[in-house]
C-alpha cells in the first residue's frame, strides 16, 4: 500500500499512496474511528436495553464522564510534552478530602452554600497546584523523571488523605448533591462547568502559543530550548495545569458524593491515562488531539455504564477497559508514523 | 587573517570540560563581517561543542565571547537569539510533529491582532504563509503545504532548518553540518544560500566534512584537533590534501 509515494519522506500513513486527499484524512484520523467506535458501542446498548439513552442514564453516565475527564485533559497536556502523571487520582482524592474539612466547618458556622462550596473550589484548586508544584520541583531540581516524581506525590497524597482522615469520609453535605445533581436544560449543572473548562483547555492547546510550545517541547526538547523556548518553565506549567484540573476533580467528587472521601481518587489515574492513550496521543510525546482524549472518556465512560446497564458483573469493567486500550493501542502501533526524533 | 577591523564575533581562550573530558581547551576563534570561516576537524574534535558555546546552548567553563565587541554572557539560546546570532544544529533543530511553518516560527510566533492574541492565540494561516515566503526568498523551495516536518525528507528537512536560520539571523550565521542528508543539486542550493548571507554581510560559521564544500565556500578554515585550535589561516593556503593532513595530524598545524 505505502510501497509507492511521489516523495522520498516515509508516508505518514498507508493511505498516502492511495489517495492523498479525503480517504488519507479520514482513515488515518484517529478521531473518525473512535467515533465510529463509540456510534456502535451507544447502538449495540441500546439495542440491549433502551434504558441506556433514558435521561436518567445519561445523567449518570455524565456525571461519571465528569469524574474523569478533567484529569484525562491534564493527563493530554502532560503526555504531549513527553511526560506522564501518575498522581492526579491521589491529588483529586486528596484535595477533595482537603477542602471537606474546610467545607465542614463552614457548613457547622451557618456559613451559606454557595460562599462553602466556593471556598471548596478554591481550596482543592490550590492544593492541586501545590501538588503540580512539587511535582515540578522534583524533576526539575531533583532531576527525577516525571513517573518517578509522579509516583511519589502519588503516594504521599494517597497516605496523607487516609492519615487526616483515618479512612472515613469528611462532612455530610447533602446540599452539595442536589446542587451537583440540578440541571440548566438537559445538562447537569456540574457538567456544564466541567465542559466549559474542557472546552477552555481544547482551544489552547490546539490554537495558542502555549498549547504549541506544549507540542514542540514533546516533539523535540532540545530544538524548543534552541528556539528560545523556557522548557524547564514550560513544563513546570504544564504539570501545574494538570495538578490544578485534578484538584478540581476533588470538587467534583465532593458535589457527586457530598463528602471528601479519601478513597475517592483511588486508582482514578488509569481511566485518566487509558482516556488519552485510547483517543490517540502518543507517549512519545509531540502528537496527539484533545478530542481524541474527549473521545476516549466518553467510550469508557459508555462502557462501562454499559455493562451495568447489560448486567454484567462490575468487576468485568476493568478487563473491558483494559480491552478497550489494547484495540486502540493496536490499531496506533500499526500506523507507521514517522518517529524521527533526535 | 583576511578581514580587517573589529571582529563580528569572538571567542577568547573558551574552555569547556565534559565531567574529566576536556572538549574544548583555550580555543580563540573570530569571526568577521561578510566572511565564511569553516570549522574543521575529525570526530570529537569539538566542533559541535564550540557551536553550543557560541549559540548558547552550553556556558563555557572559562574564556570570553564578544559580539561586535561586547562582552556576552548567553545565560540561554534565547539571548543568542535575541542579539542576532542563529544557529543550525545538527540534526537536531526542527520539531518533526510540527509544520514547516510552526517550525520556522518557533520561539517567535506570530499572534493574531487585538484581543485574541492577547490571549495568545496564533496566527497560524499568516506564519504558514511568511514562512514559505521566507524559505523561497533565501532560495529554498520547499512543499507549499501544511506539511509536518517528519513527512519531508531529510534533504527538504534540512533546507527549513537552514531556511530558518538564515531568514532570521541579523549578524551571525553557525550552520553545523549544514550539507548533511543533501544530495549533489540541494548541496550545491545550499552554499549559494550561504555565500548570498555572507555578501549581506552576515557572518558565517560553516562546520563541515565535506572538505570540497569547505574549501569552496570559506575565506578562512579553522582547524581544531582533540579540542584544540590547531590552525587558523586563509583557505587559500590549504588544498584538499593539506586540510586533511591538518586535521588528521599528519601535517603539523602552523
Amino acid at each position: 500500500m505505502s510501497s509507492v509515494t511521489d516523495k522520498p519522506a516515509k508516508p505518514a500513513s498507508t493511505a498516502v499512496a492511495a489517495s492523498p486527499g479525503r480517504l488519507r484524512s479520514l482513515l488515518t484520523n484517529q478521531q473518525f474511528l473512535l467515533l465510529v467506535a463509540l456510534a456502535a458501542l451507544v447502538a449495540y446498548f441500546t439495542s440491549r436495553d433502551s434504558v441506556f439513552i433514558s435521561s436518567g442514564e445519561v445523567a449518570t453516565m455524565l456525571a461519571t464522564f465528569s469524574e474523569l475527564i478533567l484529569m484525562a485533559v491534564g493527563e493530554t497536556y502532560v503526555i504531549i510534552t513527553g511526560g506522564i502523571d501518575l498522581s492526579v487520582g491521589a491529588t483529586a482524592g486528596f484535595a477533595g478530602v482537603v477542602a471537606a474539612f474546610a467545607m465542614r466547618d463552614l457548613l457547622a458556622g451557618h456559613s451559606p452554600e454557595a460562599l462553602v462550596l466556593t471556598v471548596g473550589t478554591v481550596i482543592c484548586a490550590a492544593v492541586g497546584v501545590g501538588i503540580g508544584l512539587v511535582n515540578a520541583i522534583l524533576m526539575n531540581w531533583a532531576r527525577l523523571v516525571p513517573f518517578v516524581a509522579t509516583l511519589i506525590t502519588l503516594g504521599a497524597a494517597t497516605g496523607m488523605s487516609l492519615v487526616l482522615t483515618g479512612g472515613a469520609p469528611i462532612g455530610a453535605d447533602a446540599a452539595a448533591i442536589n446542587l451537583a445533581a440540578a440541571r440548566i436544560g438537559p445538562l447537569p449543572y456540574l457538567a456544564l462547568i466541567v465542559l466549559v473548562i474542557v472546552a477552555v483547555c481544547w482551544v489552547y492547546l490546539h490554537l495558542s502559543r502555549y498549547g504549541r510550545y506544549t507540542f514542540a517541547i514533546g516533539s523535540n526538547a532540545f530544538a524548543a530550548r534552541a528556539a528560545g523556548i523556557n522548557v524547564r518553565r514550560h513544563t513546570t506549567s504544564v504539570y501545574v495545569l494538570s495538578g490544578l484540573l485534578a484538584g478540581l476533580t476533588g470538587m467534583v467528587f465532593y458535589m457527586q458524593l457530598g463528602s471528601g472521601a479519601p478513597s475517592s481518587g483511588n486508582g482514578a489515574e488509569l481511566p485518566a491515562i487509558a482516556a488519552v492513550v485510547i483517543g490517540g496521543v502518543s507517549l512519545f510525546g509531540g502528537m496527539g488531539r484533545l478530542t481524541g482524549t474527549i473521545l476516549g472518556a466518553l467510550i469508557l465512560t459508555v462502557v462501562q455504564s454499559g455493562l451495568i446497564i447489560a448486567n454484567v458483573s462490575p468487576n468485568y469493567s476493568q478487563v473491558a477497559i483494559a480491552i478497550c486500550i489494547a484495540i486502540a493501542a493496536s490499531l496506533q502501533a500499526l500506523r507507521p508514523q514517522n518517529r524521527s526524533q533526535t | 587573517m583576511t578581514a580587517q577591523g573589529q571582529p563580528l564575533y569572538e571567542a577568547r581562550q573558551i574552555s569547556k570540560s565534559y565531567g574529566s573530558v576536556a572538549a574544548l581547551i583555550d580555543v580563540s576563534f573570530a569571526l568577521y563581517p561578510g566572511e565564511v570561516v569553516g570549522l574543521v576537524g575529525d570526530n570529537g574534535a569539538g566542533k559541535s561543542t564550540l557551536v553550543k558555546v557560541l549559540s548558547g546552548v552550553h556556558a563555557p567553563d572559562s574564556g570570553e565571547l564578544f559580539l561586535d565587541g561586547v562582552r556576552r554572557h548567553w545565560k540561554s539560546p534565547h539571548e543568542a537569539i535575541q542579539a542576532g546570532v542563529e544557529t543550525l544544529y545538527q540534526d537536531a533543530g526542527l520539531a518533526p510533529h510540527l509544520t514547516i511553518g510552526s517550525n520556522v516560527f518557533l520561539g517567535r510566533e506570530k499572534l493574531r491582532p487585538g484581543l485574541l492574541g492577547r490571549l495568545g492565540f496564533l496566527a497560524q494561516q499568516e506564519m504558514e504563509r511568511e514562512a514559505l515566503a521566507d524559505l523561497e526568498r533565501v532560495g529554498i523551495a520547499v512543499p507549499p503545504s501544511n506539511r509536518t516536518v517528519s513527512e519531508l525528507s531529510g534533504g527538504q528537512r534540512q533546507a527549513v532548518a537552514i531556511g530558518r536560520a538564515v531568514s532570521w539571523a541579523r549578524k551571525v550565521i553557525l550552520l553545523d553540518e549544514p550539507t548533511n542528508h543533501l544530495g549533489a543539486r540541494q548541496s550545491v542550493e545550499v552554499l549559494s544560500v550561504i555565500k548570498a548571507a555572507r555578501d549581506k554581510g552576515l557572518g558565517v560559521v560553516f562546520i563541515s566534512h565535506t572538505l570540497p564544500h569547505v574549501l569552496e565556500v570559506t575565506n578562512r578554515i579553522v582547524v581544531l584537533r582533540l579540542g584544540r585550535v590547531v590552525r587558523d589561516a586563509p583557505t587559500a593556503e590549504f588544498d584538499a590534501e593539506s586540510l586533511l593532513g591538518t586535521i588528521t595530524g599528519l601535517i603539523d598545524g602552523a
